[in-house]
């Protein structure tokens, strides 16, 4: 979305905290600004408190601590602004999925001939036009995530939280997501998404914040992020026998990043350079046991910025 | 605020069609028994108030506390819909169909007893107007308890308590507190129909009953996010780990 059309505020958050009933930390001090029209991806592992953040963000769960900015509610003639979606949600279960979904736009403050459109195109869009007129309790995993989408998206939110939004859908359906959140986008609608689909991230979010152990530890678009790495492949090297003296010499495009074990080595030069590398090593007399070649993507950045996988 | 709430509840019960029948047949078939049996005029007032009541306040108590342990009150009320008028919408649905299907049963007494047509029509006002208060009293149970069992021993508990006060099972003196106490219960007034239709006792109940109908729904309305809050409780112990 072009940089002119934003405008600072939609969410404004500084300090955020908030602890489980345990006395657990799950954020930790949490500072963000999202801007009106902006889609915003959180990225984080398991546990790293992107579920509480999200239904923070979605007005659900105050902070323990800190101040947070969202935007109005509802509006002076009742119409919800704030869509909502968690990964798993009840619905009623002997009606339809259609009867669900034009309950929540109702609820939303959509008169009725409104709500029944908006939710038939949603279904549409979704793929869950074979399903809609069977009770949910018929439902699979993935048409009840798919019900849950169009739960949230029907009254055409101003802020749309989605909590791993990806999940359970199939390729067209994902297509079909992206889509409607960049529409919403265009239209001046805020999203943010939790999701772990990487791979999608960068067709549907402006920007991307990782979220580790409660803190945002980094973030940017995601061309910055990538930038960060540099134009560079990162190979690690585990050695079956590694001579005390390493004194590999490997030819410009590879830099050793660390002279450990394993050993970790960038290469400008992509995968094209493990086979060289190894060469190298085992000319000095060392015995590879392993390579890991690791590309410039996001998981990388996760990964470099916090030490840890982001797949836990 | 729009009505989704009680569009909804009429929704579902037209949908469970077999649910909505037997809520119908259940109660016919306890009362036909003492309708058409040599059963005590008073104990049969008293079987049927306490039929009554205990079916409105476990229909409304015990899915209301089921819907809030699977967090669906608590999506409901995130979706926009005021914490208050989301359970009193349901009450006034609960009532409205409660009334519907207690009818039936109610009209098998009236007519084996021989009541005259206004005693009956007045005995079906006040069938409606104990089913919408008890409906209440049902939030209030299920909003209390902590369990779905924890609500079928309150409701269970609270039915023939009340009843109890309201004078189904005893004659109190005049002028001692239990008498005082009968005077203002929510059951009162339908004890009394039910014994004017039955043996053309004339009934005094239904003044009391009119202002537990509106104080009642009023507590509700004050304490409508409280009452949520209290039926989530358990589904928000949900977000750890998240």
């Amino acid at each position: 979305m072009p940089e002119g059309t934003r405008i600072p505020g939609a969410i404004r958050a500084s300090g955020l905290t908030y602890r489980y009933s345990a006395g657990l930390p799950a954020l930790n001090g949490i500072d963000l600004e999202i801007g009106v029209g902006e889609v915003v991806a959180i990225v984080g592992r398991e546990g790293s408190g992107k579920s509480t953040l999200l239904r923070m963000l979605a007005g659900l769960v105050p902070p323990a601590s800190g101040s947070l900015e969202l935007p109005v509610k509802r509006t002076s003639a009742g119409r919800l602004m704030i869509g909502f979606a968690g990964e798993v949600e009840p619905h009623f279960e002997s009606m339809t999925g259609r009867q669900n979904a034009m309950f929540f736009a109702r609820a939303a403050g959509l008169r009725r001939s409104e709500a029944a459109a908006s939710v038939d195109e949603h279904i549409n869009q979704l793929g869950l036009a074979e399903d809609a007129d069977r009770p949910v309790s018929e439902y699979s995993f993935a048409a009840r995530r798919r019900l849950l989408l169009v739960e949230a998206l029907a009254h055409r939110p101003a802020l749309t939280v989605l909590d791993n939004p990806f999940l359970g859908l199939d390729q067209p359906a994902r297509s079909a997501l992206i889509h409607i959140l960049r529409v919403q986008s265009a239209k001046r609608g805020t999203v943010v998404v939790a999701s772990g689909e990487l791979t999608l991230l960068p067709e549907v979010a402006d920007r991307i914040l990782f979220l580790h152990e409660g803190r945002i530890v980094t973030g940017g678009r995601v061309a910055e992020l990538l930038h960060t790495l540099g134009q560079s492949t990162r190979i690690e090297i585990a050695f079956e026998r590694r001579p005390s003296r390493l004194d590999a010499q490997f030819r410009p495009g590879i830099t050793v990043v660390s002279d450990g074990d394993p050993m970790v080595l960038e290469s400008s030069r992509g995968q094209a350079a493990v086979g060289e590398a190894c060469a190298a090593l085992n000319a000095v007399g060392a015995v590879i046991k392993s390579v890991t070649v690791r590309e410039s993507d996001l998981a990388e950045v996760f990964r470099r910025v916090t030490g840890a996988e982001l797949a836990s | 605020m729009n009505s989704a709430t009680w569009s909804l509840q009429w929704r579902l019960a037209t949908t469970r069609k077999r649910v909505f029948i037997l809520n119908v047949m259940v109660p016919l078939t306890l009362v036909l028994p003492v309708a058409t049996g040599a059963v005590p005029p008073v104990a049969a007032a008293g079987v049927y108030v306490v039929l009554f009541a205990a079916f409105a306040v476990f229909g409304s108590a015990l899915p209301l506390r089921v819907d809030g342990q699977r967090g669906m009150c608590a999506r409901v009320v995130r979706a926009g819909v005021s914490p208050s008028s989301y359970l009193l919408q349901r009450a006034a649905a609960g009532a409205a169909l409660d009334t519907i299907q207690l009818t039936p049963a109610l009209l098998l007494a009236a007519f084996a007893a021989g009541a005259a047509p206004t005693q009956i029509l007045a005995a079906v006002v006040t069938l409606a107007g104990t089913v919408w208060v008890w409906g209440v009293i049902g939030i209030v149970i299920a909003a209390a308890s902590r369990s779905i069992t924890e609500t079928a021993l309150f409701a269970g508990v609270t039915v023939p308590l009340l009843a109890h006060m309201s004078g189904v099972f005893r004659t109190s003196a005049p002028e001692t507190r239990s008498a005082l106490l009968e005077g203002v219960s929510p059951l009162r007034a339908l004890h009394e129909d039910l014994l004017e239709m039955i043996i053309a006792v004339p009934s005094a109940g239904g003044v009391a009953l009119l202002i537990w109908a509106i104080l009642l729904p009023l507590l509700v309305w004050l304490l409508g996010p409280r009452l949520v809050a209290a039926l989530d409780r358990q589904t928000r112990g949900g977000l750890e780990g998240a």
